[in-house]
């Protein structure tokens, strides 16, 4: 090696790292933060999106959670359960109001939300709907449940025992009844059942007071009251403010543990199903994900560029056509399609089993470190490669294309023109160009690729944010849902301000010191 | 006058000829048009290809059309005779019958041929017409039946849902790029007003009449649209009624100040906050909430989670027409901006779009058979992707997975090259 020539290298390395750290400077940082404050509105409306969407489900989360079983039992069994269900709600915060101020009218009532069984709740709303005095229609709800614990107390004897069955049967009708008709013929049953038995007269003058308080609500009905718009304003005291900033103390030591700190402190709420913290479930989860995604990112980036570069130099060879088709059919095989049949004809006794098709692998840390990384690698491969196939094809024909842009450019052409060797004029001149597009792309490659986390750890049972994601969904495990899509938008926030970054390092054209 | 649209139709005529001409240049996307010609033949004519019913029969002495007549009824004109009512179209004595090429139905069992019967497998079959050319699975139901009526349901999806939002996108996206944020103008009263007035008027449209409207659909779509009428009614001349009030209130000048309207800065959000969630996890989401995801909800879903792209394609070619000289010259003409827009602006900016809803047909469908792959997708049909679903659990039926990823892979790609052929067709660049 002539020394000249060594001399040259090592100056041209540092002038690129001074370049490089020239880049990252303080009007950099100063774009990262203000990039960072505009996250955090983005949050919070995607935070209300995802959180008023699920309000709206459907089902009742603590009826799921208790598995009650309704109807039947003893009094104080019944009581026993509906007093555990109550406070299970109180705890969940589901009897609260979902939102600080909801469109509403008249006629409804903010005491409703506070019925604790959904069915009776909806029941009471069509009577609202219909009747619109709510002072009465609560009268006569109070006068349904008296009713229900006056059949369920009384003593049974062998002459009233099947006309006790037939009136809880109908008792147990009302609440989930709200038609006129229907309401009509259920009292007359009522009052017929009523009267089989002779030790009955507790129940009847029940079902009597049942009876008035139904006629009255008829009667007194003002259903104009639902033509009057009302905004309810509930203030702080909500579902939402108590799931996203928790009800803790902020400052000093909590006394009461069982207060909830909400999201923005880490607190992401209990799984409906595993009734397990929604925040153990998922960083493991979130581990993982990251993990395979960085994995794809850095092994799609490695060979798609060299390989779109070879396609733009040698451009209408048959090598450029024949790869560019090729590309072209890999991009639109679809992953769970190629998924499928990988692990139905590589990991499966009947054809060739060279992969394992399911997992992460059983191995521990602490069986050794080059273990537990080789059996990791065992099962990761085929996953990463079905993982970076489709976008490694997508990548490599944007940067073809990408490469043959800069490569139609005047300054490519000067270059060539004062003699440079080719190696050169591509390396030099047109490498750094023609990655502006790239990372570009960058931007929208990350959330693809943690939405195909559902897909690739659905099929491999990789139990990764994808995998709880889904399983969230099947179960309608709300919190694990809402969590996991709140993970989903930050990881993807994070890539689109990474994009940012790398742009402004490769780039030195775009200027974040002033606009 | 005349000479004017003879003209422009001329000039028409002409873009139109040289795209189709760029277009025709390329073989792989004139090839693919054609596959897309026979997928939508097979997703029509899906009922003659693969059905039970004899296509035509004679029974008892009477000539009769079964799957015609299966048409009629699905639309809800005639009924089946009482004779033909709850039987096994199979097992009935004809005197001549002419089955459909493939003679079974997606989703019923063939009792013989259970436990997925491979196509090379010994089938219990009468005869080679009644083979099950692409085998069966677990249940014993005929996976080229499923297939046929499985193009109709990828066909459906991928045109409906990319209808919903080209809708979406083109409005959004062009009220985006022509307007900005300045150039909406419209006084104090009638911005605040006509706020106030869609609050009150989904009020009393939809908010009042809630449980109307659910009923009259619980009862039958029929009933429920004139509900929906009735409501969109109100909702009309509640916005009316507004807009007329504030036409006197206009008067007064603080209320009459012109204010602009920040479209730009409002559909710009509502994109970056949709696309800030990875869109599986919010069709997860969505679906998480449905109680039962039937092809409509799908449909729809994917529909609204998808009109991002267009939007954004289509506010960038106007941000570019609406400084052409023809739109000033509308201008100068004195033509209200709402008419430029949908007369002159959008109507030029319009054909790239083309290119963003041929890749988003492709798209769509591969969501849906994404979703039905996971068991999310609409549970009363057979689909691709809930047929390649059925081989994760049979190891040894090569067929389910073969067979429906082609079908799916074969419609993805044929869409892709054609959105490739329109972006190459109408590349400005290669004008020249």
């Amino acid at each position: 090696m002539k020394p000249v020539e060594a001399e040259v290298k090592t100056g041209k390395t540092e002038s690129g790292k001074k370049f490089f750290f020239a880049r990252i400077s303080f009007p950099l940082f100063g774009y990262i933060l203000k990039r960072i404050l505009i996250f955090i509105p983005t949050l919070f409306i995607i935070s209300l999106l995802t959180f008023i969407l699920i309000s709206a489900a459907p089902g009742d989360p603590a009826e799921t959670m208790l598995n009650r079983t309704s109807g039947e039992g003893q009094a104080s069994d019944r009581l026993a359960t509906e007093r555990s269900y109550v406070a299970l709600r109180h705890k969940l915060g589901l009897d609260l109001p979902i939102f600080y101020f909801a469109p509403t009218n008249l006629a409804v009532s903010d005491t409703l939300i506070r019925i604790p069984i959904k069915n009776h709740r909806e029941m009471l709303d069509r009577l609202t709907y219909q009747y619109g005095n709510w002072a009465q229609i609560e009268n006569y709800y109070h006068q349904l449940k008296s009713l229900e614990f006056a059949i369920v107390s009384s003593k049974k004897d062998s002459t009233n025992a099947n006309a006790l069955i037939e009136l809880r049967n109908t008792a147990a009708k009302f609440f989930i009844h709200h038609e006129d008709v229907v309401l009509s013929a259920l009292l007359v049953d009522l009052k017929n059942q009523s009267n089989v038995a002779a030790n009955l007269t507790e129940v009847k003058a029940h079902a009597e007071a049942v009876a008035t308080a139904y006629g009255k609500m008829k009667t007194e009905a003002t259903a104009w009251e639902k033509y009057i718009p009302l905004v309810q304003w509930s203030g702080t005291h909500n579902q939402y403010h108590r799931w996203l900033f928790g009800e803790a103390k902020w400052f000093g030591t909590e006394t009461d543990p069982t207060l909830g700190r909400g999201f923005i402190r880490g607190d992401y709420g209990v799984s409906f199903t595993t009734k397990r913290p929604v925040k153990s479930v998922i960083w493991d989860g979130l581990w993982i994900t990251m993990l395979i995604s960085l994995l794809v990112i850095i092994i799609e980036y490695i060979i798609s560029i060299p390989l779109g570069i070879s396609l733009a130099v040698r451009k209408g060879s048959t090598y450029d056509s024949g790869v560019t088709v090729a590309l072209f059919l890999t991009y639109s095989l679809p992953v769970f399609w190629i998924g499928t049949m990988a692990i139905f004809f590589l990991c499966s006794p009947d054809y060739i089993e060279i992969f394992p098709s399911f997992g992460l692998g059983d191995a521990v840390w602490s069986d050794g470190f080059f273990y537990k990384l080789g059996d990791l690698a065992y099962h990761l491969t085929l996953p990463l490669i079905i993982a970076s196939y489709a976008s490694f094809a997508y990548l490599s024909r944007q940067m073809r294309g990408s490469m043959l842009t800069v490569l139609g450019q005047d300054y490519i052409r000067t270059a060539r023109a004062k003699g440079l060797p080719d190696n050169k004029v591509i390396w030099k001149h047109a490498f750094r160009n023609s990655l502006l597009p790239i990372i570009t792309i960058f931007a929208s490659f990350f959330p693809a690729l943690i939405g195909g986390s559902i897909i690739l750890e659905f099929l491999f049972t990789i139990p990764g944010l994808g995998q709880i994601t889904y399983a969230a969904v099947l179960q309608k495990d709300y919190p694990m849902i809402l969590t996991n899509t709140m993970f989903a938008a930050i990881l993807t926030l994070v890539g689109y301000l990474v994009s940012d970054i790398l742009y402004a390092v490769v780039d030195p054209r775009i200027s974040y010191s002033k606009k | 006058m005349a000479e004017a649209t003879t003209l422009k139709a001329k000039n028409e005529q002409g873009y139109w000829a040289f795209v189709n001409k760029q277009f025709r240049k390329k073989k792989t996307a004139v090839i693919s048009l054609y596959v897309v010609m026979v997928l939508a033949f097979v997703a029509l004519f899906a009922p003659f290809l693969a059905n039970e019913k004899p296509l035509i029969c004679k029974y008892k002495g009477e000539t009769y059309f079964p799957v015609l007549k299966e048409l009629a009824v699905g639309f809800g004109i005639g009924e089946f005779q009482p004779q033909f009512q709850n039987v096994n179209w199979k097992n009935l004595q004809y005197e001549m019958a002419v089955f459909p090429p493939v003679p079974y139905l997606p989703m019923n069992q063939d009792d013989n041929n259970i436990h997925s019967k491979g196509p090379f497998d010994e089938q219990n079959v009468p005869s080679k017409r009644w083979k099950h050319w692409f085998g069966t699975d677990e249940l014993g139901r005929d996976v080229l039946a499923g297939m046929i009526h499985g193009t109709k349901i990828a066909m459906t999806v991928g045109i409906v849902s990319m209808l919903i939002a080209s809708v979406i996108g083109i409005l959004l996206g062009s009220l985006a790029g022509f307007y900005g944020d300045e150039n909406f103008q419209v006084s104090r009263v009638r911005l605040w007003g006509n706020l106030l007035f869609l609050f009150f008027g989904f009020f009393y449209a939809f908010g009042a009449r809630s449980y109307d409207i659910t009923d009259a659909l619980g009862r039958g779509l029929g009933e429920g649209f004139v509900q929906l009428g009735i409501s969109v009614l109100i909702f009309t001349a509640v916005m009316v009624a507004g807009n007329v009030l504030v036409m006197l209130l206009k008067k007064i000048p603080f209320l009459g100040k012109q204010v602009a309207v920040p479209f730009d800065l409002i559909i710009m959000r509502v994109i970056e906050v949709l696309n800030s969630i990875p869109t599986l996890f919010l069709i997860l989401l969505i679906i998480s909430i449905v109680r039962k995801p039937n092809l409509y909800v799908i449909m729809g879903i994917i529909g609204l989670t998808g009109w991002t792209g267009i939007a954004r394609f289509i506010r960038a070619e106007l941000l570019k027409v609406r400084n052409l000289e023809y739109i000033e010259a509308a201008n100068s003409l004195g033509y209200s901006n709402a008419h430029i827009l949908f007369k002159h602006a959008i109507p030029n900016a319009l054909s790239p779009v083309l290119i963003s809803i041929a890749f988003g047909i492709a798209g769509a469908i591969l969501t849906e058979s994404t979703l039905s792959f996971l068991g999310l997708g609409p549970a009363d049909t057979v689909t691709w992707g809930q047929l390649l679903s059925y081989a994760r659990q049979i190891p040894q039926a090569w067929w389910l997975a073969i067979f429906p990823g082609f079908a799916i892979f074969i419609t993805v790609t044929t869409f892709n090259l054609i959105g490739d052929g329109l972006t190459d067709a109408m590349d400005p660049r290669l004008k020249q």
